[in-house]
């Protein structure tokens, strides 16, 4: 009775206190908590830090503008509400001269108006923003129930709970802690065998164990990454408009090992912001600073390339100021910011040191847009040694015929003379040969070379002909549209010079490169033209007579496949035809290089090119010989190490790359931007970061390497609290800090500031141990309580911010659809890989686009964690999204959660949870005993951790006994119930009775239990 | 602890607190067994009368040419091949496109124009229907954007801001002004095109940027299941879900006795809902019992799939059922060349059906509430982009000016709005931004667009971002 006296107080008390969050009870106004909120969000955005652009004298941010003298008056006069302009402006009896005015969107209540009085009453106390001071390790507050904190966390929880008068919740029980705690580790569930030997373990130490092999899980590592990705803006596509896919995917991995390994979290910054800085930087730490790149990148045809090259800048300076410092950077964009001491000029100093990477404002529409790098898998690179070992030994084996390959070439060549002409030409990679000996080329038709390889956007590819030219211009191999400017690959002479398009679409994406020099007509040349596959001008050459001619690059903007389905033409095509003789045109399918080149440029036969002198003389007859004259051992040797090198290039060729950041040799310069805007450059700024913050760390380098060091500088004062407080997030749904992207004067006010500052000075101390402060929150005795809640508590705290019980909060939608595949023993765990495409409705894509649909996987890429599902940014799947994932077209750090009609559809309908239904129904069946009841049971138990109530069975009974019904008397629709999903079903089981425990399976992972951790 | 005695109490508070990020009041009514309006809108809204209870918004995807269809410029016939005078032009940037281009020569329109009703409005013979309808309409001449690009502009005009990340329009309103229908989504999206190789859409255009997830578009799809996942499989009859559904409302509710998180009074209440939706989905996609009349009015298309008139048929169905905001996205008015060709298609897909759908409404009694836009991310360059011949021609991306119509719910009715000089390339009165017709649209359905405000990362947030002004002229 005592109690509920006791409880129904603090009720009341709570309606006061506002839950104790916002203001509190007379005589303890505190500048930060109870002030600074009401001034910034309602005055600052024009009595604030930018008050100067809207020609406002007064300003309310900083405590000498507050108490300054303007002319005679003074905004506040401490202790003296009545002689304070700004208590006389909010209270003015005339609306007109109140504050804020009626035309703005804020009022301040009555509450808030007596808030302000008080304050200046008691003084008005100023206070500095509390995120920019640095965290001090606070004491351990007393408690009174000292049996109660298991760990210094609880301390501060109780301590507040005890000021509050509320008690902590008891703790939850074994089986619903384990998993908890799993799911929150690893997102995934504990097994049944992982269960039962916790709740067999009476040891004290029980549960620290299972923290630890929870830690130690490679799960871990997947389930952490999955927030990074997050918060990382990662996906496999470019967004924007075409949003073709791109390979990020070994970043991805990269995180997930970083996280599985516990690498420090200042050097897991240091490697992401400026790994490619460090010296001699190893592979993964170039990989690593791939998520600076995940940015969305444009390749619509038509864009201002430097429009966007300042997106991409700001959307790295303002994604790290989101991520590490939990500052809305982006709002001083345009002007000084509203609310916070940032300048306009500071956003641009950052700006500055992601300005400096030599990518493009127009991205590629599909693949990787330079620079990227190489990534291989550690299979990867496994293979390419045993390949390189193979190649060296074929190359030794090769080398040690060299005296008997001498002999043989000298033997062979003084043969020539005497033998009937010789020629020779490259062979390597020849698809097509059209000699046209002795063909003029009078200016009326081109040659029709036929359909045969077909070249394209990402190969590698040659022309090579020779050429005889009367007129100055006409098309000499080309392939596409007969018509000026169309798309294809048109090789000409244009005016003398050799002209080389590559084009999907004039003049936006297409290709264009000439020779600087003319050549000459009526005389014979040798023109070779190789494109290397890179889509850009510099993967092209254009050789004239054995030397590479310098060329003048016209158009750079190929963004799209120009195969074309017409056939080669010789002489003409690109609607313009060429006159003179065009002899010898072969089509390689491959880049020659400019030693081949020269060979090609001899056009003699071999026993001439024997009287000759010079590099290319002795190349060409050394590699006839080779192919075609030596013994067949040595040929075979070649032959053999030659195609083996061509399998090492082709094998490298193959490996994934990713996108990283790499400084340009000359810095770009960065101007602040007027307004914002890319086009209105105004005065040039350097790198540095915010005055109002710490300074670089000493000797820190002034790049981005810099940069990174003096994130993690343990002066910040920003990044170990905004990272502790996400990962409080992780665990209780809200930050201590709500406002997780937002730790400045527009945030919220902590719940509990000092134990946020406790984790943010424990996390430095330990030298950034991820692990071990996911291991401080679990191992509390807050984080162990019953989520269970009275409907007092509910009314006095609904969001749980007082932390009087554990959490409760719906499963993220990546841990949703893992634990129906966990439960129903359709996982498929690998940790890493490209990224697969799960069961999604057909149509999405191509409602979209118009274009290619969504093609899924058969086998293993159906059954991944969800952490692996291909993600197109304009078409994010649908089961993710419905369940509150983050869009990932831009960075999102605050975990929300809705509850809605399509939410429940989804989970009754998409076939991966039918099937995962089917699949639980089968399990149920061979592993859960004979008893319908049991087999009920076990599938709970599988999917809850818990034994569910005999009247939750009787539930599932008789809903089991009412659809075995239906299906015995309606076969035909068992079967089609069980047809959902590629796995095989167990023909050894009835299938009605399978659709009838299907029917139960699906009512178990629709519960409200099964998709909350609580 | 007790478990709770009264939960629906407890949950009714939480939910009429909006302090729950669950559902609103409409699953809370349902729950309780009210008959359901709906979910309340933000409390203080409408901020003054509102004239429209709901939008009816035919995006026209791609950009159509303003002076094929209403921006008549006779002059321009005399002007044809000369190059777009620097006066003109003014070093206005141009798109990627054509910015290379060494000439810009002007080309007028191949379709021939004519004045309608007795207001007189010019549009040409590619839209004779809304022609007809022409002193139902409120033309906008003068609009004007700042993205030169499709992705940009379409979400600029979807969401205020050209970056992705903002909610859109309708995110904005399902979130101020709540719903009528509990059983049907408040903001629904409907996507038609005529083929191939047009301009993609992009799922955040009727995202919800910031704003809680639940205010986004539902789409609704012509193939297959109208809603995703709307459909129970195959071996699962309705009496086999009815039950389901009932042994999981048990099983929830025991939870709740459990436990006594109200979010699980909201997970029963969705479950109920989706299962409405089961039901009023099919009803409202269920053609067969629209007359003939219907199709002589939106045309024949209407009994296809994926076509236009279609989407704007249904349209009509959801706004008699109060779904808050309807878009329609016809994709394909990209055209940057062949556009003779390619706008006759276009028109012939669109015209009639959208001047089907006004007629309709208006019969129906539901145009005065309801305000129908029509229009694209941009207009088009005067200046042919490509090959210019007799036959043929295409014009490049045109952000400067270009003409949208209104009409119904409070939009004045026989009027035309600003006007362009004789290039259609600058206008020459009353330009209406952007951010200044979705402050109308607003204003139109009883919102201050000054004060639908979100706060996120501090900021308090808006469609019309720190821009916009009510165009009051547009409104009767």
């Amino acid at each position: 009775m005592a109690k509920r006296r006791m409880r129904l107080l603090s009720i009341f008390a709570g309606f006061v206190s506002g839950l104790g969050l916002c203001a509190s009870a007379p005589g303890a106004v505190e500048f930060n908590r109870d002030i600074r909120p009401i001034l910034s969000d309602r005055c600052f955005s024009c009595h604030g830090p930018d008050a100067a652009s809207k020609k406002i004298q007064l300003r309310l941010d900083s405590e000498t503008a507050m108490m300054a003298d303007l002319g005679g008056r003074r905004a506040v006069v401490p202790g003296d509400p009545a002689k304070s302009v700004l208590i006389q402006r909010i209270s003015h009896e005339k609306a007109a001269l109140r504050m804020p005015p009626a035309y703005s969107p804020f009022k301040l209540s009555d509450r808030e108006i007596e808030l302000l009085k008080q304050w200046v009453t008691e003084g008005a106390q100023w206070q500095k923003h509390w995120s920019l001071n640095p965290p001090a390790r606070p004491e351990l507050p007393r408690v009174r129930d000292a049996a109660w904190p298991r760990n210094a966390v609880d301390h501060f929880v109780l301590s507040k709970l005890e000021r509050e008068g509320l008690q902590p919740n008891p703790a939850i029980d074994k089986a619903g802690l384990l998993r908890r705690v799993s799911l929150d580790l690893t997102g995934l569930p504990p097994t049944l065998a992982e269960l039962d030997a916790f709740l067999s373990d009476n040891a004290a130490t029980a549960y620290e164990r299972q923290v630890d092999r929870l830690l130690a899980s490679p799960r871990y590592g997947e389930r952490m990454a999955a927030r990074w990705l997050d918060v990382a803006r990662y996906a496999d596509t470019n967004g924007y408009q075409t949003d073709g896919e791109r390979s990020m995917w070994r970043w991805r991995d990269w995180v997930i090992r970083a996280f599985n390994s516990n690498m420090p979290f200042d050097r897991f910054t240091i490697e992401q912001i400026a790994g490619d800085l460090l010296p001699n930087p190893t592979r993964d730490q170039i990989i690593a600073t791939g998520f600076n790149r995940n940015h969305r990148g444009n390749g619509e045809g038509g864009i201002v390339p430097e429009e966007y090259m300042v997106e991409y800048a700001a959307d790295r300076l303002e994604t790290m100021s989101t991520v590490w410092l939990g500052v809305t950077m982006g709002c001083s964009r345009c002007h000084n910011h509203k609310y916070d001491p940032l300048t306009q000029k500071d956003y641009y100093s950052l700006f500055a040191y992601f300005n400096n990477i030599p990518d493009r404002g127009r991205y590629f529409k599909f693949g990787n847009t330079p620079p990227f790098e190489p990534a291989p898998t550690p299979d990867q690179e496994q293979r390419l040694a045993q390949l390189e070992s193979r190649l060296a030994e074929a190359k030794q084996r090769f080398d040690g015929m060299k005296t008997r390959m001498e002999t043989g070439q000298r033997e062979w060549q003084r043969s020539l003379a005497a033998a009937r002409p010789v020629e020779w030409s490259v062979s390597d990679g020849l698809k097509l040969h059209v000699p046209l000996s002795g063909k003029q080329f009078d200016g009326t038709a081109a040659h029709d070379a036929g359909k045969a390889s077909p070249f394209g956007y990402t190969n590698s590819f040659s022309i090579s002909a020779w050429i005889y030219p009367t007129a100055a211009s006409g098309s000499i191999v080309t392939r596409g549209k007969d018509a000026v400017e169309e798309s294809g690959i048109v090789l000409a002479l244009d005016n003398g010079k050799l002209r080389w398009d590559l084009a999907a679409r004039w003049l936006d994406d297409a290709l264009r490169v000439e020779t600087k020099e003319t050549i000459s007509l009526h005389q014979w040349h040798h023109i070779l033209a190789t494109y290397s596959g890179t889509k850009l001008a510099e993967g092209i050459r254009i050789y004239i007579d054995g030397k590479e001619a310098p060329l003048n690059i016209n158009l750079d903007e190929l963004n799209q496949e120009f195969r074309s389905g017409e056939p080669w033409r010789i002489g003409g095509g690109g609607g313009s035809l060429y006159k003179g003789r065009i002899e010898d045109v072969r089509l390689y399918a491959r880049a020659l290089g400019a030693g081949e080149a020269e060979m090609q440029a001899l056009r003699k036969p071999l026993h001439e090119v024997a009287t000759m002198h010079g590099k290319a003389a002795q190349s060409k007859l050394h590699f006839a010989y080779l192919e075609d004259h030596a013994d067949a051992d040595v040929r075979e040797a070649w032959k053999h190490y030659r195609d083996l090198r061509y399998q090492r290039d082709a094998y490298v060729a193959s490996f994934p790359t990713v996108m990283v950041m790499r400084e340009m040799a000359k810095p770009r310069e960065t101007f602040l931007l007027l307004r914002g805007a890319y086009d209105k450059p105004g005065e040039r700024v350097s790198r540095n970061v915010p005055a109002a913050l710490h300074p670089l760390p000493g000797g820190a380098p002034a790049n981005r390497l810099g940069l990174a060091q003096w994130l993690v500088d343990p002066a910040n004062p920003l990044t170990a609290r905004a990272i502790v407080n996400r990962f409080w997030q992780m665990y209780f749904g809200t930050g201590i800090v709500k406002t997780v992207e937002d730790l400045g004067a527009q945030g919220e006010w902590p719940s509990h500031p000092e134990l946020l500052d406790w984790l943010a000075t424990e996390f430095v101390r330990t030298g950034w141990d991820v692990k071990a402060i996911q291991k401080a929150i679990v191992m509390s005795a807050t984080y162990q309580q019953s989520s269970r809640v009275s409907p007092d508590l509910v009314q006095r705290d609904p969001e749980n911010r007082l932390l009087a019980r554990g959490p409760r909060v719906r499963l993220p939608a990546e841990t949703v659809r893992d634990q129906a595949l966990a439960v129903s023993g359709l996982l498929k765990e690998r940790i890493g890989g490209p990224s697969v495409k799960p069961y999604q409705p057909a149509g999405l894509w191509t409602e979209l686009t118009g274009g290619e649909d969504y093609k899924r996987d058969a086998g293993d890429g159906l059954y991944r964690r969800s952490l692996y599902t291909f993600w197109k940014r304009t078409s994010p799947p649908p089961a993710m999204m419905n369940f509150d994932a983050a869009g990932r077209e831009t960075c999102i750090v605050r975990e929300n959660r809705t509850n809605t009609p399509l939410q429940a559809l989804n989970l009754m309908n998409d076939v991966t949870y039918l099937e995962a239904a089917r699949k639980l129904a089968e399990r149920m069946m061979k592993e859960g005993g004979r008893a319908p009841s049991e087999r009920i049971a076990y599938g709970y138990r599988l999917t809850t951790s818990r034994v569910p109530r005999p009247r939750e069975i009787e539930v599932l009974l008789g809903n089991y006994r009412n659809r075995l019904d239906y299906y015995q008397t309606n076969p035909e629709a068992a079967r089609m119930l069980l047809k959902q999903g590629d796995s095989p079903r167990d023909e050894s089981l009835d299938a009605s009775e399978v659709a009838a425990f299907a029917n139960v399976a699906s009512l178990i992972l629709n519960l409200d239990e099964t998709i909350t951790k609580q | 602890m007790k478990p709770m005695s009264h939960p629906l109490q407890l949950t009714r508070r939480h939910f009429f607190s909006r302090t729950s990020t669950g559902a609103g009041v409409a699953a809370m009514a349902s729950l309780l067994g009210e008959r359901a309006h709906g979910e309340a809108g933000l409390p203080g809204i409408p901020h003054h009368a509102a004239r429209a209870k709901r939008v009816i918004y035919l995006f026209m995807s791609g950009g159509p040419s303003q002076m094929e269809l209403f921006d008549y410029k006779p002059n321009l016939e005399k002007w044809r091949g000369t190059d777009l005078p620097d006066s003109v032009r003014m070093g206005q940037r141009l798109t990627g496109m054509t910015a290379a281009q060494s000439k810009f020569p002007v080309v007028q329109s191949m379709f021939q124009f004519r004045q309608h009703g007795q207001t007189g409005a010019w549009a040409s013979e590619l839209v004779p229907h809304t022609g007809k309808i022409a002193d139902k309409l409120c033309f906008i001449k003068s609009m004007h954007t700042e993205a030169i690009n499709h992705d940009p502009a379409v979400t600029f005009f979807q969401t205020g801001f050209q970056l992705a990340g903002r909610p859109s329009i309708g995110s904005w309103l399902s979130y101020g002004l709540g719903s009528e229908n509990s059983d049907l989504p408040s903001f629904v999206v409907m996507i038609s095109s005529t083929g191939k190789g047009d301009q993609p859409l992009y799922d955040r255009v009727w995202g919800s940027g910031f704003l809680p997830s639940r205010y986004q578009g539902v789409k609704f799809r012509s193939g297959g299941e109208p809603v995703l996942y709307l459909t129970n499989p195959e071996g699962m009859p309705a009496d086999g879900r009815r039950r389901f559904l009932d042994d999981l409302a048990k099983l929830n509710q025991m939870q709740v006795e459990e436990n006594g998180d109200p979010e699980i009074s909201t997970r029963i209440a969705q479950y109920e809902m989706a299962y409405r939706m089961q039901t009023s989905v099919p009803d409202l996609t269920d053609l067969t019992k629209e007359p003939e009349s219907t199709y002589q009015l939106y045309g024949e298309d209407a009994r296809k799939p994926n076509t236009f008139a279609r989407n704007c048929l249904l349209a009509r169905r959801m706004a008699e059922r109060g779904v808050r905001f309807i878009q329609l996205f016809h994709r394909g008015w990209d055209h940057h060349n062949n556009l003779p060709e390619n706008i006759v298609k276009l028109s012939k897909d669109t015209d009639q059906a959208a001047a089907g759908l006004v007629t309709d409404l208006d019969r129906r009694g539901l145009l005065k509430d309801t305000m129908v836009v029509w229009g694209g991310e941009f207009g088009r360059t005067v200046y042919c982009q490509g090959k210019l011949t007799k036959e043929d021609y295409g014009r490049d991306h045109h952000p400067r000016c270009f003409t949208m119509w209104m009409a119904g719910g409070g939009a004045k009715a026989g009027y035309t709005h600003g006007a362009t000089d004789d290039y259609s390339y600058n206008i020459t009165e009353n330009p209406v931004h952007v951010h200044d017709l979705h402050a109308t649209i607003l204003h139109a359905l009883g919102i201050d667009h000054l004060k639908l405000t979100y706060k996120f990362q501090g900021r308090h947030f808006r469609l019309t971002d720190i821009h916009g002004k009510v165009v009051k002229e547009l409104l009767g």
